[in-house]
């Protein structure tokens, strides 16, 4: 059983406001790790932080799988989770062996890494592996948050949010069904 | 001009906590002529503070002073740090109540006599029955502007609405409506009428819902006999060598430590605070705690049988749009033993947005199979199942023996096991909201085990007799004359009704009786 972090939820969520310019830019540089950009001592290249991303945006949609949403969306859910990972060693190195972990595993299943693997089933079997660890649950905890707390996610499930601002949903269809059975 | 009350003045009455109890309390005293200093631990928010944001919104007024739980129940698992969504704001959590405003129902005051014994239950009838109620549950629905009662309007059914009134006449139920609620369907007691935002539990942003944060609270302010004090956390109650209370310390908007006199004192933090307030403020002369003689305190502590029930259909209800609660099926509420349990329960509306629906829908889960409901999102429609749980004597507070809060003083625990009463009504419950949704063609239903309790209640029982339980038939402790409990924390049983139209009629009917002992010299 896993425990929702309902403390915690809300906290992790301030990039959606002031986090838009970084956003930008992780999606522009195909998910560059914030590392970078901001000078934190890293292990590896340009080269493999770009690959860390990669990997991280493979598992978070292998986490969330929605066809409607390009990777751009899961980009940006693992924003801050990177932001974390640039200020905290602790978090790097969490993220950092379990992304090898991941590597590890599709190496052994598919002989390649785990973001070339293309049969989303052997990526499946891969997480199950791992689903207890604490990876896992980082990963989990941050981007389910990260994701679906995007306005532009919103909408691509038919969800209009805020309303207050348009004078609620009095005359924007709050009664307006028109399926149901005639009694 | 809202008065400023001197730490001195101990002609007054403190009231701990600005919610439907201690709000409504304030309010009615003053009204009477009586002063008041409340003293409220959270901040003062205005209306152009709310967002349309629901993690935002949780985040900015949920009470997440630190707790801890223990027992078998689903959320000591799932949220084992935060067993209650209640609210830290003046208001309390009015501001994010649902609105829905039921009266309890004649059998409920009585569950030891109409239930009988029960293994592993705590029952006990009340010491008032709903024909005692029933003057103050009209002045507190026209207080609220209920609804559905003394000639207001009911709200329009919402699609949400729509569709569980569909299910619940397809499997033969008859008593289904929109919701009697303290939200104004027409401009009313000088706030705007509901214009279907859909974010009540955020906050209404239109001050259509009734909560004290605008109403009963400036209203006491303005008679100029009520003073409140927000960012106030009440630390300990103090009494004399009678045993009178005298007063209570508490840390103020800056960090101090304040310590105002009082007549009279009214606890009214909710059913978790209320009597750890009562357990920290054990002395010499109660070392059990104040009120406690019974050993009662902190005991019996229920917070409703619930769980949810989301249904996935193939055609567009998009269920965030309109008013969140406005729609009940009440068959179920009603005893009937034949089902295999006492007590009953209300099918409600509980809509989700996106972002709460998409994090929570399977705690955990992860794959296709959660992102496929998700997907449906819009197509969705979800039904609360809200009845009473029974009252345990091992379901209750305590003191934690070694974690403090920022003040140094014992955080709460909070234990609560399931009865198998409660969890033969769960099943029982999910199975009839099933088949509603079902019945008009639900692809797929998907259970969704309680969230963090909102409804907290009885753990300051009310009893005829002050061995069993804290309060007496006004709320006075048994042995305090002058020492009230104002909230939920007084209900001796939780009724399948939503609490807060009782504690506010019954916050009605205390104001009377203080006044009433005021003149007399009683208190």
């Amino acid at each position: 059983m896993k425990v929702l972090n309902w403390t915690r939820r809300f906290s992790r969520r301030g990039f959606l406001s002031g986090g838009a310019a970084t956003v930008a830019a992780v999606v522009a540089t195909g998910g560059t790790m914030l590392e970078e950009a901001q000078a934190v001592p890293v292990n590896g290249s340009q080269s493999a932080q770009t690959e860390r991303a990669r990997t991280l945006v493979k598992f978070a949609r292998d986490l969330f799988p929605h066809d409607r949403l390009d990777d751009s969306f899961y980009a940006r859910a693992i924003v801050p989770l990177q932001e974390e990972a640039a200020k905290n060693p602790s978090t790097r190195r969490l993220l950092y062996s379990g992304i090898d972990q991941l590597n590890r595993l599709a190496v052994a299943a598919a002989g390649k890494p785990y973001a070339d693997v293309a049969d989303e089933t052997t990526r499946v079997a891969i997480i199950k592996k791992i689903e207890t660890g604490a990876f896992f649950k980082k990963v989990y905890d941050d981007a389910i948050v990260g994701l679906y707390d995007q306005p532009e996610v919103w909408s691509k499930f038919g969800y209009e949010g805020p309303s207050s601002a348009k004078g609620g949903y009095l005359h924007r269809g709050f009664s307006d069904i028109n399926w149901l059975p005639k009694s | 001009m809202p008065p400023k009350f001197d730490l001195n003045d101990s002609s007054v009455v403190v009231v701990i906590g600005s919610g439907a109890g201690g709000g409504t309390l304030a309010n009615e005293l003053a009204q009477k002529g009586i002063s008041s200093v409340v003293l409220e631990a959270g901040k003062r928010l205005e209306i152009s503070d709310f967002k349309n944001d629901e993690d935002a919104m949780f985040g900015l007024f949920t009470w997440f002073d630190p707790r801890t739980t223990s027992g078998s129940w689903y959320v000591a698992k799932t949220s084992p740090d935060l067993p209650a969504w209640t609210c830290k704001l003046v208001g309390g959590t009015t501001v994010h109540w649902g609105a829905c405003a039921l009266r309890m129902k004649e059998y409920e005051f009585k569950p030891l006599t109409r239930y009988g014994t029960i293994s592993g239950a705590n029952l006990l009838d009340w010491p008032i029955d709903l024909h005692e109620m029933e003057p103050y549950y009209d002045r507190a629905e026209l207080k609220m502007g209920v609804t559905g009662t003394h000639g207001i309007p009911r709200l329009p059914a919402s699609n949400h609405g729509k569709v569980l009134f569909a299910g619940a006449k397809k499997i033969g139920y008859s008593q289904f409506e929109t919701t009697n609620m303290a939200i104004n369907p027409v401009p009313r007691d000088g706030r705007a009428s509901c214009q279907q935002t859909g974010f009540c539990v955020q906050g209404c942003t239109f001050g259509a819902k009734w909560s004290t944060l605008y109403t009963e609270i400036p209203k006491a302010e303005a008679t100029g006999k009520s003073e409140i004090r927000p960012e106030s956390q009440v630390l300990h109650i103090e009494h004399d060598a009678s045993g009178k209370v005298t007063g209570v310390v508490y840390s103020d908007s800056k960090g101090a430590v304040q310590r105002q006199k009082a007549r009279i004192v009214a606890v009214a933090a909710n059913s978790i605070e209320s009597p750890r307030l009562l357990l920290n403020s054990s002395s010499s002369k109660f070392p059990q705690g104040l009120a406690n003689s019974s050993g009662q305190v902190g005991k019996n502590y229920m917070r409703h049988m619930t769980s949810t029930v989301f249904a996935i259909f193939d055609k567009p209800v998009h269920m965030y749009r309109g008013t969140a609660q406005s729609g009940i099926v009440m068959d179920e509420a009603r005893l009937d033993t034949k089902r295999g349990f006492v007590g009953g329960y209300q099918m409600e509306l509980l809509p989700q947005g996106l972002p709460s629906f998409a994090q929570n829908i399977v705690p955990g889960a992860w794959g296709r199979d959660r992102a496929s409901i998700v997907d449906n999102y819009s197509n969705i429609a979800g039904v609360w199942l809200v009845g009473e749980d029974l009252p345990r004597d091992t379901n209750r507070i305590t003191l934690h023996p070694s974690r403090k809060d920022k003040f140094g003083l014992p955080i709460p625990n909070v234990h609560v096991d399931d009865h198998p009463n409660d969890l033969a009504m769960q099943k029982h419950a999910i199975g009839q909201a099933d088949a509603l949704y079902k019945s008009i063609g639900a692809k797929r239903t998907v259970h969704r085990q309680p969230f963090p309790s909102t409804h907290n209640m009885g753990t300051n029982r009310m009893s005829e007799k002050p061995r069993d339980g804290v309060v007496n038939r006004y709320g006075q402790t048994h042995d305090i004359p002058n020492l009230f409990v104002s909230d939920g924390s007084q209900f001796t049983s939780s009724s399948g009704e939503n609490p807060t139209l009782t504690i506010v009629a019954l916050a009605i009917r205390q104001a009377e009786f203080i006044a009433d002992q005021m003149s007399k010299r009683a208190v």
